[in-house]
């Protein structure tokens, strides 16, 4: 993917730069908001990551202006600030996704993954398929290999969430955000246990697990070991 | 909260000009003014009866004086001429003469008949006469004395005092009058005033109740009358104007201060985990950087934490109307795996369609705060009971544990900032949960109860909206 960072913290930058160099994405830098508006105008980009504090030009502003000019640019935005309320300004402003500093990378890789492959996934389709397993929105069903699986509403609503992911890890707060429509970390492992639940459910009475655990980063629905 | 619509009825209103305070004061002054009518007309009634009764009774004694001196120089009927003759005197209206005989026959006079008179009466007696009145007669009261005639006679010397009455009376009505007619007034010019200043009342507590919900911006309405209340207004506004800069300038604050505390942060947790990708895993440099990722960790959710209990104490929140009882239901629901694990029952009461003004994110979060306690304080296979409650509109949220409980002394510490009671510090946390409720509750403008949960041991918190 080409992703364009507006950021002013050098080793933020410089860091960031670096680890997405490493996964295979081609990499701009901008250092300042016009430097990154007139960048993220011109380039032909898959996704940008902009701060939301910078010099010359605000990356509220940047975004906004961005999507003035119709450009459709997947937009993540990272911010120092507060909290609450910022993440709404900030995607009413057009970004796409919102993310507090400090982050871990496997967090904002994941986010990135998300962003990019949000473009391609078929948001109406109301059937949802990954290897054997089957998902459809209008009847509430879900079989594997065929079989009913009964599950609850919110495991429902999980299981959807990671098929509309496969492949990709999904991060616990992704799931909070995504599932639960709250921005906020609790201080137990609630997701881990209702991820726990909707393996039980999927996978136990088959030979091939489908949800995975990434160590350190989330979960995977992926086919391979 | 804003999504109850009030609704006032008549009797409220008046109920409401009732309870103004210019009502009461008109009412007290009207009182105090009638009382002051009352006893001005009754001492003006006082002082003319004296004056008015005394001037009669100096007439009566001088006739009584005057005649009882004739009685000694004239004959029988040279007297009784003579009173013949004075009682068709019209000069002197209103006297009554009678002489009777010892039968007690009139003998002469204008009074046809002797009055009963109370053998213990005084010196002065006093009795209704009848008096032509056009076609009808009228009763007059007479006040009068008595004294023997030689022979056996007698006479009676008075005078008409029914005048006297009448106007006593006139006074009477014209007192009783003039208190109802003040109190009139003042309970009507109270009611017009209360009126007056509940409408002004009720625009600036409109205005108040929306920047308690956080829209600083709002201003009193000045309607350029310059009397004491847009005054008030007027300083109200400016010291809004005020507030409303410090808070601004406290989120600037806090902006800044997250900036700066995050940035660095950040910084290191990239350099950490830059490194960390250079060794080999499970060496030991890469467990020392994940403890130091770890801490990062640590001190962005205290930070997370502070900004947050910040920000709901600055009040500067969007609000918007919130579902509580869809929130607890899903806050339930996301706690429910976890206490199932550890063997503890989870119940839930919430009654439907509670609604709230206020943040979603933050309810949430102080929630789910208490939800996080209440679990990790209950031992294995305890109890943990949510129940959302609506006794009249207003929700009121209570979380119950099977825990250890607070003693009653250290509750109003736990609410403060960074407070762990000993008992406490084996769990993990920040010792900011329940501070971060204590804002959020206050910033709901809600009340925060802490208590034993019944049956003892545990915790009972509450919040009501």
């Amino acid at each position: 993917m080409h992703i364009l960072i507006v950021e002013d913290d050098e080793v933020a930058r410089d860091t960031l730069a670096k680890a997405l160099r490493e996964v295979g994405h081609t990499v701009d830098v901008a250092a300042d908001g016009l430097a990154g508006l007139s960048m993220a105008s011109s380039a032909a980009l898959d996704l940008a990551i902009v701060d939301r504090m910078l010099p010359k030009l605000d990356g509220l502003a940047l975004v906004q202006s961005l999507r003035a000019t119709g450009k459709k640019l997947p937009v993540l935005i990272l911010s120092a600030l507060g909290d609450v309320d910022d993440r709404i300004t900030g995607l009413r402003a057009g970004g796409d996704d919102y993310l507090t500093k400090p982050y871990h990378m496997s967090e904002l890789l994941a986010r990135i993954d998300a962003l990019a492959r949000r473009r391609e996934a078929a948001e109406a389709s109301t059937r949802l398929k990954f290897a054997d397993l089957e998902l459809d929105r209008m009847t509430r069903r879900v079989t594997r290999n065929g079989k009913r699986i009964e599950l609850t509403a919110r495991e429902f609503q999980l299981l959807e969430f990671m098929m509309r992911h496969s492949g990709q890890v999904v991060t616990r707060t992704m799931l909070l955000e995504g599932v639960w429509d709250y921005h906020f970390d609790p201080q137990t492992n609630v997701i881990d246990v209702h991820i726990s639940r909707l393996r039980q459910a999927i996978d136990k009475d088959f030979d091939k697990p489908l949800l995975h655990t990434v160590r350190g980063a989330g979960y995977s629905l992926r086919e391979d070991e | 909260m804003e999504g109850r619509a009030r609704k006032v009825s008549p009797d409220q209103r008046v109920l409401g000009i009732l309870n103004t305070s210019p009502f009461r004061i008109a009412i007290v002054y009207s009182i105090a003014f009638a009382c002051g009518a009352a006893a001005l007309l009754g001492a003006v009634n006082f002082a003319v009866s004296r004056v008015v009764d005394g001037s009669t009774d100096n007439l009566i004694e001088a006739e009584v004086q005057g005649l009882r001196e004739q009685m000694k120089v004239l004959s029988r009927s040279d007297f009784i001429e003579l009173v013949e003759q004075r009682s068709q005197d019209q000069d002197v209206r209103g006297a009554v003469y009678l002489m009777v005989d010892p039968q007690l026959r009139p003998v002469a006079g204008n009074v046809p008949v002797w009055p009963g008179i109370d053998a213990n009466a005084g010196k002065w007696i006093q009795f209704d006469i009848q008096v032509p009145f056009g076609d009808e007669t009228r009763e007059h009261e007479v006040r009068a004395q008595r004294f023997p005639l030689p022979g056996g006679y007698r006479m009676l010397v008075g005078h008409d005092v029914q005048e006297r009455q009448d106007v006593k009376n006139l006074m009477m009505r014209g007192l009783m009058a003039a208190v109802v007619l003040t109190l009139m007034i003042g309970l009507g010019g109270g009611l017009w005033m209360g009126r007056r200043i509940l409408a002004q009342a009720g625009a600036i507590s409109a205005v108040a109740t929306q920047i308690m919900r956080g829209d600083l911006s709002q201003r009193l309405p000045v309607r350029g009358a310059d009397d004491e209340i847009d005054r008030l207004a007027r300083e109200i506004n400016t010291m809004l104007d005020k507030i409303e800069q410090l808070t601004l300038g406290m989120r600037t604050v806090l902006d800044s201060a997250a900036h700066d505390l995050r940035t660095p942060l950040n910084r290191l947790q990239a350099t950490a985990e830059g490194a960390m990708g250079m060794l080999a895993p499970g060496s030991a440099g890469r467990r020392v950087l994940e403890r130091v990722t770890n801490e990062v960790d640590h001190m962005r959710s205290t930070l997370d934490a502070l900004l947050r209990i910040a920000l709901a104490e600055t009040g500067t929140v969007a609000r918007e109307p919130v579902d509580l009882s869809d929130l607890v239901e899903s806050v339930v629901e996301l706690y429910a795996p976890v206490s199932e694990e550890r063997g503890i029952t989870l119940e839930s009461a919430v009654s439907p369609g509670a609604q709230v003004q206020g943040s979603r994110q933050l309810l949430a979060q102080a929630l789910a705060n208490l939800l996080d306690n209440a679990i990790k304080f209950t031992p294995d296979g305890g109890h943990i009971r949510v129940q959302l409650n609506q006794s009249g509109g207003a929700p009121e949220v209570i979380v119950e544990d099977t825990g250890p409980g607070i003693p009653a002394d250290k509750r109003e510490l736990v609410l403060g900032r960074r407070v762990r009671l000993d008992e406490a510090r084996k769990f993990p946390g920040s010792g900011l949960g329940l501070s971060l409720v204590a804002a959020v509750t206050k910033l709901h403008g809600a009340r925060l109860v802490l208590d034993d949960a019944a049956p003892a041991p545990g915790l009972r918190v509450s919040l009501k909206f």
